[in-house]
């Protein structure tokens, strides 16, 4: 009951920020003009604003920020780590080698990939997103630590952006800016057809996650436990990483290497309710991640900081409380 | 296969590679095996070997009259379960939410009334709202025994469950082995623990992993005397 309680709440604040999104923005419409836009009475500049910028942005700013909390819940899970997350493995590093590969890299060699619009930048984000999950997940049986592994994805992001300087020194000027406007991170950009995929990818995977519910949870109780539970390893394995690289990788191909999204919308709803079973927490990881995208563009309109500016500003903070807060609090039944 | 609720057929594990002969005896419902050998023997492998885990080298392993290795993951957990050395740690999962889930893997309805009879059973519903991972090693593997216990409808390998609990959570543990055993479950443990073992009185069955340098491995039908065991045990 007060889990629905605090739901309805989570939608009625997305929908008042969805709202105040949609109702302000620097073109000064009166909100008569905003309305008539909006069903479509209004002149062109007005529908112009309103269907073509303000309403795909903040779709694709709620479809992101659904997939990246979906896609750290499952990373969290995976590695049973509750540091894990698309940036901080190093996915998102390889999703940005992958643009960077298309984008520089093609226009180095005379390819124009831009030709093609967005295919061969968001094929590149979901082969270096997707490649970065396999490695971790052949390398983490070798790993007695988990901290260990969290460093191996530390050093393949630095790999990735050694990778991406290199590139970048040889890129045209041109190419060059592109990528670098790419790499502060947006929703603004990707339209509708964009919006459309990543909600394409999301449905399907959110109700796979309801369903594989229990199985999660059993995850989180050790490989052996979940396996003698009846949990398929090889095959759960595979799907968790492949929703999880998959989400990330379509989000960065499109707003850039979005950082800590993912890796904060989980924790914000532990923080909340500690206790949570997988299937009572996929909505509200949904909610809150849009909710927070919602909140972080809504800032980038207003004071015009770049996005990934502001939630590094906000979520480097967050982990380090994390950090601290966990080492501080040693249950008090655990000393007994 | 005439009720058994485990029979090992000539067995012969994967590790160690030296190997440890091949392994034959049957576990009647109720009955507990305790199996002893020097680290790196390979207790851990033959219990996973059990669980269906791991393959064999030669022979097959039938649970309640099937190879374990035939059977899928989910019908497997119908009729085994095991319990690790350490209880899992980092879980945001309450015991009310692991009993749960083990009524579930276990193929049986887990409404709230089951829920509650089985946190009961298994001596763990006074922490039924806390988290696992709030609870002391020792509380937290006395879950993970009442969980195994309660999805298990045969079989229930534990390996070393007692190797990080205090004196009482030692004893305690080998307690509550006994009362679920008396409840028609089949029980395989591997230990170091060997005076624990003799003191809770109900081992009557052992295996002894030795390599086959030493004599090779040996199952034996008699009470435990840890002294005894311990003389082998240096032996080899």
């Amino acid at each position: 009951m007060r889990q629905r309680v605090s739901m309805v709440w989570m939608a009625l604040a997305l929908l008042v920020l969805f709202a105040t999104g949609l109702f302000s923005g620097p073109a000064h419409l009166s909100l008569d003009q905003e309305w008539e836009a909006l069903t479509g009475h209004g002149e062109d500049t007005a529908h112009t604003i309103m269907w073509k910028l303000r309403l795909p942005r903040l779709m694709m700013a709620v479809a992101a920020g659904a997939a990246l909390g979906l896609s750290g819940l499952l990373m969290q899970t995976f590695f049973r780590n509750a540091l894990a997350g698309p940036s901080v493995l190093g996915v998102t590093s390889g999703s940005t080698l992958g643009v960077a590969l298309v984008s520089l890299g093609g226009a180095t060699l005379g390819w124009a990939p831009e030709e093609f619009g967005m295919a061969p930048q968001v094929m590149g984000a979901l082969l270096g997103s997707t490649l970065v999950m396999v490695m971790l997940a052949l390398v983490m049986g070798r790993f007695r630590s988990r901290t260990a592994l969290l460093i191996f994805g530390l050093m393949v992001g630095y790999l990735a952006g050694a990778m991406v300087t290199v590139l970048q020194a040889g890129a045209d000027a041109g190419a060059l800016q592109a990528f670098v406007h790419w790499g502060m991170g947006s929703f603004a950009r990707g339209g509708w057809g964009a919006c459309g995929v990543v909600f394409a990818a999301l449905l399907p995977l959110v109700w796979w996650s309801l369903s594989a519910g229990n199985r999660l949870d059993m995850w989180t109780m050790g490989t052996l436990t979940a396996r003698t539970m009846g949990v398929d390893e090889r095959g759960l394995t595979w799907r968790m990483l492949g929703a999880a690289g998959v989400l990330a990788g379509l989000v960065t191909a499109w707003c850039g290497p979005v950082a800590f999204l993912g890796l904060a919308t989980p924790h914000l709803v532990r923080a909340a309710v500690p206790h949570r079973r997988h299937r009572s927490m996929v909505w509200p990881v949904l909610l809150t991640g849009a909710i927070l995208a919602l909140l972080a563009d809504g800032v980038v309109r207003m004071m015009g900081i770049p996005l990934n500016a502001i939630l590094s500003l906000i979520g480097a903070p967050v982990v380090l409380l994390l950090i601290i807060g966990r080492s501080r609090n040693r249950p008090a039944l655990a000393k007994s | 296969m005439n009720g058994s609720s485990l029979t090992l057929d000539s067995v012969e594990l994967l590790h160690p590679s030296e190997g440890v002969g091949a392994l034959s005896f049957n576990l009647e419902p109720g009955s507990i095996l305790v199996v002893v050998g020097r680290n790196g023997a390979g207790k851990s492998t033959l219990l996973k070997t059990m669980a269906g885990l791991m393959p064999t080298r030669k022979g097959n392993v039938l649970v309640s009259g099937r190879k374990v290795n035939d059977l899928a993951p989910g019908t497997r957990a119908h009729h085994l379960a095991f319990v690790a050395s350490t209880p899992p740690r980092g879980t945001v999962l309450s015991v009310r939410d692991v009993m749960e889930l083990a009524l579930e893997a276990g193929g049986q309805v887990a409404h709230a009334d089951a829920v509650q009879e089985a946190m009961e059973k298994g001596g763990v519903a006074q922490w039924s709202d806390h988290l696992l991972d709030h609870l002391s090693d020792g509380m937290a593997q006395r879950v993970m025994l009442a969980r195994a216990f309660v999805q298990a409808r045969d079989l229930v390998l534990m390996d070393e469950p007692t190797a990080f609990l205090d004196v009482v959570g030692r004893r305690s543990t080998m307690e509550q082995v006994g009362a679920w055993m008396e409840m028609g479950k089949t029980v395989v443990l591997s230990t170091h623990d060997l005076e624990a073992v003799e003191e809770a009185g109900w081992a009557d069955q052992w295996l002894l992993l030795r390599p086959r340098a030493k004599g090779g491995s040996q199952f034996m039908q008699q009470k435990f005397n840890s002294m005894e065991i311990k003389a082998m045990l240096t032996d080899s």
